[in-house]
């Protein structure tokens, strides 16, 4: 009897399944999954899925990519190197997608483009990860063009840097960096860009991760008794640092990059110190299509977009869309990758980001034009590399905290940079 | 080249005051006890309240002596925190080292150490916070000993070098010319034969917990004073610190002292020849050619 009741449960309710598929089916023929490669275990990993997911839906409600509708697998890198490898591989074995949202942090970025998505033609477009390395990599043609990241490069703030220093008329300049990977990266890209626009670097020197004493590693960059000094550094050894430095008689003309916008460092070192120093920083675009973001953002999520690289997931996953779009149905990664700079082609129809924008963008792409799509970052732009340039600022550090000093457009930002090679 | 010789000697004389307790507590109660250099950010936060209550208290306190950042109220608290210091290193000993003593082998003795270093770490991180605090915002400049060579010295370690000198020599006269002094030498050659001399070992424990936190304590106020305070002060100079003791042969408060010396002149020269991000390793090479030339240490005795 009992068994019974359940086949009869079974079969209605395997009826209404087909029903449901079959209903859903008619609206639209098919499914095409994308993967999505996230750190979702940890707080801030979450809201750049929920921004990547939020432009899923908005396109789906618009009819989808490609007459298909789009679903976005999303597996958690828990910022582990190793889960997001296998999380990587999952979606492009298992799932067969042919396009790859992530990951967040390079060291999670880099072993799956190139142990996953590079081997299996699997495009990969990341909203944060900032290292040079990909570059490098890129260069090397080792990406084979399916890299492609929405979040500038510290190659922008060490431009920047080397712009405060010839503006400011210094001839030499001392570099402290932080030995980790983004310190190596900077402090490398900021000596280049010193020698470029003519300014002698007496001295680049490393400091260590909870050293008892950077005297010495002071002292040494004292010696060539530069005009000014540049800081990539985080507050603890930075205060530390420039304590001494200060102490020993070093100029006050410091120039730092972002991660010294502290108050730990500013109330440490003391302000009295602090007035020749000017920071720099990547800054969102003053534009209309940004400030459109923030406002459907917070429109739907109820806050604004607060937490970092928000609009750099919007627009990773808006241009993955649109270039799937643009490469037609059942296109592998390659051809896929190949579209993205149809739909961010500086010459082609401008459109919004928004589910308007992208219906705007079919027309224009089924007509066999092309695209700019004026994204959450600005009008993103790709480079051979596949990296994205960014505006900037520059600040300083004042009562209240810091203010801003200046701000560097994207376009002066570019020539600068085109300028440094 | 001179530059950082001095500077050597300068950082090494905190070296130097962690690494004589560190010597005499390895040597008497026979274990690694890596919980030592924690002592140092006791002492430090320890003295950074007693600044805040003194300055306080009566303000006068807080006027500087002479041309260093040090003041009179700093001064004061240089010596409660060496009390408390070696009280909290008693009390330390009271709760874990004597329990895991009387039924744990040596090993046993270390991993409890390495538990005690931790908590007092995240204990200390609870209640300042795991940002860097400072006993004077202002930043005193170093004086031009030299013009050619350039030779810079800032006046607060002049003033450490001098204090911790003085702390050194005050304890060499104890433990040469008192009677204290002998049984503490009878303790760390035999315990068990200097017991049957009469001598209290449990009391003689206790005495070398309080030389050791006292000394802790100087190191500790010392750092704090020519660099940053921060809970993981302690973390940062356990290394160098055990480095110093290995240097010196353990058990040698001599060789200790010594030790400090040569491992703060071994890293600051290291960066003439190492890029300055492999400083962190000198302390360690120190180590190891020690233990494969001499694993005894300079001073060091081999224990019976």
């Amino acid at each position: 009897m009992n068994k019974h009741i359940k086949h009869a449960a079974l079969t209605v309710g395997l009826a209404i399944g087909i029903s449901a598929y079959g209903s859903a089916a008619f609206a639209q023929d098919c499914t095409t999954k994308i993967g999505a490669v996230l750190p979702t275990s940890v707080d801030w990993g979450k809201p750049i899925a929920a921004t990547a997911q939020y432009v899923v839906d908005q396109i789906n409600e618009a009819g989808g990519v490609a007459g298909c509708q789009i679903e976005m697998v999303l597996r958690d890198s828990q910022v582990d190197p190793k889960v997001g490898v296998d999380a990587a591989k999952a979606l492009v074995d298992l799932d067969g997608v042919q396009v790859l949202i992530g990951a967040v942090s390079s060291g999670v970025s880099m072993p799956i483009l190139t142990s996953v998505t590079v081997p299996a033609g699997v495009m990969q477009m990341s909203c944060c990860s900032s290292s040079t390395a990909f570059t490098g990599l890129a260069q090397e043609g080792k990406t084979r063009g399916l890299w492609f990241r929405t979040f500038a490069t510290s190659g922008v703030q060490a431009a920047v840097g080397a712009m405060v220093a010839r503006d400011r008329g210094h001839k030499s300049v001392a570099i402290l960096y932080k030995n980790d990977d983004w310190g190596q990266d900077i402090g490398k890209l900021i000596a280049a860009d010193f020698e470029s626009v003519g300014i002698e670097v007496t001295a680049s020197v490393a400091l260590n991760d909870g050293q008892a004493s950077y005297r010495a590693e002071v002292t040494e960059a004292l010696k060539g008794q530069p005009e000014a000094l540049y800081l990539a550094l985080y507050p603890k050894e930075g205060t530390a640092a420039v304590r001494e430095w200060i102490s020993l008689g070093g100029t006050q003309n410091m120039i730092v990059a972002n991660s010294l916008k502290s108050d730990e460092f500013r109330d440490n070192v003391g302000l009295q110190y602090l007035g020749n120093t000017v920071g720099t920083d990547t800054a969102s675009p003053r534009s209309e299509s940004a400030s459109a973001f923030v406002e459907q953002y917070t429109a739907h999520f109820g806050g604004a977009p607060s937490g970092p690289g928000l609009a750099n997931s919007y627009d990773a996953t808006m241009i993955a869309l649109l270039a799937m779009e643009a490469a037609g149905k059942d296109a592998d990664g390659a051809q896929i990758a190949s579209m993205v700079s149809k739909v961010t082609d500086p010459s082609g129809t401008p459109i919004t980001a928004d589910a308007d924008g992208f219906k705007q963008a079919r027309e224009v792409l089924a007509g066999g034009g092309s695209v700019f799509y004026q994204g959450a970052t600005g009008n993103v732009r790709f480079d051979a590399n596949g990296d994205v340039s960014a505006p900037a600022v520059t600040w300083g550090f004042s009562d209240a905290g810091t203010k801003e000093l200046s701000f560097i457009s994207l376009t002066d930002v570019d020539a600068f940079m085109a300028s440094l090679k | 080249m001179i530059q950082h010789l001095v500077d050597g000697i300068l950082v090494g004389s905190i070296l130097s005051l962690g690494a004589i307790g560190l010597t005499m507590v390895m040597h008497m109660l026979r274990f690694a006890n890596f919980s030592h250099a924690e002592l140092l950010s006791i002492g430090a936060y320890c003295a950074l309240v007693f600044d805040g209550v003194f300055k306080a208290l009566y303000p006068p306190l807080g006027n500087v002596v002479g041309p260093l950042s040090l003041t009179w109220a700093l001064t004061l608290s240089i010596l409660i925190s060496m009390t408390i210091t070696a009280a909290s290193a008693i009390l330390i000993d009271l709760l874990v080292f004597k329990r895991v003593r009387s039924k744990g082998g040596e090993l046993s003795m270390v991993f409890a150490s390495f538990g005690v270093a931790m908590i007092i770490r995240n204990v200390l991180g609870l209640m300042f916070g795991l940002q860097a605090k400072l006993y004077s915002q202002d930043i005193v400049f170093a004086v031009v000993l030299s013009h050619d060579p350039l030779l810079l010295v800032k006046p607060d370690q002049i003033f450490s070098l001098v204090a911790a000198l003085l702390i050194m020599v005050i304890l060499h006269l104890v433990l040469a010319h008192t009677t204290f002094g002998y049984a503490l030498r009878a303790v760390a050659e035999n315990p068990n034969l200097s017991q049957v001399s009469g001598i209290n070992l449990n009391r003689m424990i206790i005495l070398i917990w309080i030389i050791g936190g006292g000394l802790a304590a100087a190191a500790g106020v010392f750092y704090g004073l020519t660099n940053q305070i921060n809970p993981v002060l302690g973390r940062d100079l356990l290394l160098p610190i055990f480095a110093a003791t290995i240097v010196g042969g353990i058990g040698s408060i001599y060789g200790a002292a010594m030790g400090g010396f040569l491992v703060g002149i071994a890293s600051n020269l290291a960066l003439l020849i190492l890029p300055s991000g492999y400083s962190p390793a000198v302390p360690f090479l120190i180590i190891l050619a020690v233990l494969i030339v001499r694993p005894t240490g300079f001073f060091g005795e081999e224990r019976a």
